[in-house]
């Protein structure tokens, strides 16, 4: 086996294991009974906002309860009063890439921070 | 006013002339005033004397509002002088506005990215200080790191991030040297909610260290030994990246694909020493742009996020590459990474990686090397003690080891802790205990470092 095939099939079993692991885990998403793990994540932000979709059986994670699930994993979490709202936009669009969140969680990180923000 | 004042003066100084004169009088002429004479004339004095003082109030009524006449005079000059500024400032903006209408209008930014708040700066810097033993203890580093970014829209960002440090020159010259090193620059383009092309001077995914431990993020100034010898820390390339997100309770599997240049030879042979981790960034010496080697390297981060609740989460990870790295492109090198984090509560971490690497070299064959990590954090304020300063306090600890393939072992633990001062201001102080077959190495060293993310 040579090197180039070694690396085109790397490549080949990379993307194909990446593209399958995606569709999978998109379908489980899909799947996924929204409301069975969020009794455990109603903690103490979650009195800070109503829960959109709670009246029909289904809990989303607020931008507070984000925050707290995302920041926290790398560095000590930031007060969203010491930046702008327009500062947190920018930011807030390095965090998405950098820690690879959704953009959806990261629109509602987003709304968090800047409708707590500075000024 | 002068006349009724000279009028009762006059009463008054004939009312003293008759009272004086009266005495001088013979008896006789004085008894020839009778009673009721005297009564007119004593009425005729008492009316006068009101008269007198009914005039002096008058006097002081007629005074004070003269001095409200003139309070109100005033007044309306100092209004008057106000509405002749505002008159002529209202004229100066009516002749700019007549300016501005005559001359071309100004070209209207064409979207949010022109906009100048769009730029904002992060990043961090460090002062260390170093006592080994059997070295000179020294303030061994100033660092400043900024991180620059641009978002040039709702999905576009650039961003790039330097490292500048100073550091003594070599023994027998003098001075010192200044280094300025670009840790990374890319270009994100966010394609959808869970697809983002990045593209540039790329940290690569390889463990979760090299984007994430950098500066004040990581609790312990020294990078693990694995990940500094064993993994590149950047590649120039391209890169797909991404999460999907697992039902609404915040799971996330994370992906990413990358192709850089990969590795290359410090000298462009194959033998085992050339190996540069840190080269190959597509330009030669001679200017020509080029990759050291004919075919680029690739890999790849497959990661399960899994939060219980906010500061409750599980994170795993597996990470892969491949690339020559020899000029001649005869030799294949690789690095596996399993990374993983916990976190229990805002106040516990524990995280660690396992790394391996192999390459193919013309002097000494396979070299195969492996290391890896495990390092835990807990901040006492989880202890719930009333003692001053201690809720500021997190001790971390790690242990990291590294077995380069070609004879040297080292182990290393370092203990020490973190005290914030504030979420972003942090004094750190660690012990390192070193055990190496590298008689070059330390044996034990102590740091001392304060970061700072901003």
């Amino acid at each position: 086996m040579t090197k180039f095939t070694l690396l085109t099939t790397w490549g080949r079993t990379m993307c194909a294991a990446v593209v399958v692991s995606g569709w999978a885990l998109s379908l489980y998403a899909a799947d996924s009974p929204a409301g069975a793990t969020s009794a455990t994540n109603a903690v103490e932000t979650a009195a800070s906002s109503p829960v959109p979709g709670a009246a029909a059986g289904k809990k989303q994670l607020t931008g507070a309860e984000l925050y707290s699930i995302h920041c926290n994993r790398c560095h000590p979490e930031r007060y969203p009063t010491e930046r702008t709202a327009a500062q947190w936009k920018t930011i807030m669009l390095h965090m998405q890439v950098r820690a690879s969140i959704p953009g959806k969680q990261a629109r509602l990180i987003l709304q968090y921070l800047q409708e707590n923000s500075g000024r | 006013m002068k006349k009724t004042t000279n009028t009762s003066r006059w009463l008054l100084g004939l009312l003293a002339v008759g009272c004086a004169a009266g005495p001088l009088l013979p008896p006789s002429l004085s008894a020839e005033v009778s009673d009721a004479d005297f009564n007119a004339l004593k009425d005729l004095v008492q009316k006068l004397n009101d008269q007198v003082q009914s005039l002096r109030q008058t006097n002081q009524l007629v005074q004070q509002q003269h001095a409200q006449d003139v309070q109100q005079l005033n007044e309306l000059q100092s209004k008057l002088a106000e509405t002749q500024q505002t008159a002529t400032a209202a004229e100066q903006k009516s002749d700019a506005a007549v300016q501005t209408q005559s001359q071309p209008s100004l070209r209207a930014p064409l979207d949010e990215a022109t906009v100048n708040r769009n730029f904002q700066i992060l990043g961090d810097a460090e002062f260390q200080y170093i006592n080994a033993d059997h070295q000179n203890g020294s303030f061994l580093l100033s660092d400043f790191a900024p991180i620059f970014l641009y978002r040039g829209g709702d999905n576009i960002l650039f961003e790039a991030g330097f490292d500048t440090t100073l550091a003594n020159n070599a023994p027998g010259s003098g001075g010192y040297t200044t280094t300025f090193n670009l840790s990374f620059a890319q270009l994100d383009y966010v394609i959808t909610d869970y697809l983002t092309l990045c593209a540039g001077e790329l940290l690569l995914p390889m463990g979760t260290y090299s984007e994430r431990g950098a500066g004040w993020l990581n609790k312990i100034p020294e990078d693990p030994l694995a990940v500094d010898a064993l993994l590149p820390g950047s590649g120039i390339g391209a890169e797909l990246r991404g999460a999907l997100p697992m039902g609404d309770a915040g799971k996330l599997f994370n992906y990413s694909v990358f192709c850089v240049n990969g590795p290359g030879s410090s000298d462009g042979t194959g033998n085992a020493g050339s190996l540069d981790l840190g080269g190959n960034v597509g330009v030669r010496s001679d200017g020509i742009a080029a990759n050291l080697h004919n075919n680029p390297g690739g890999g790849g981060r497959l990661a399960v996020f899994l939060p219980f609740k906010p500061r409750y989460d599980l994170e795993l990870g597996v990470s892969a590459m491949v690339s020559e790295w020899d000029n001649a492109g005869s030799h294949l090198w690789s690095a596996g990474v399993v990374d993983a984090a916990l976190h229990l509560g805002p106040n516990f971490e524990l995280k660690g990686e396992y790394i391996v690497s192999r390459y193919g070299s013309d002097d000494l064959g396979t070299i195969n090397q492996y290391g890896w990590f495990v390092q835990a954090g807990y901040k006492l304020a989880g202890l719930n003690l009333e003692i001053p300063g201690i809720n500021n306090l997190e001790m971390v600890g790690r242990y990291d080891s590294l077995h380069d393939g070609l004879g040297t072992t080292t182990d290393r633990y370092s203990i020490g802790g973190v005290y914030y001062v504030t979420s972003a201001l942090l004094l750190e102080g660690y012990y390192d205990f070193i055990n190496s077959t590298d008689p070059t190495q330390p044996s034990n060293q102590l740091i001392l470092q304060i970061s700072y993310g901003f």
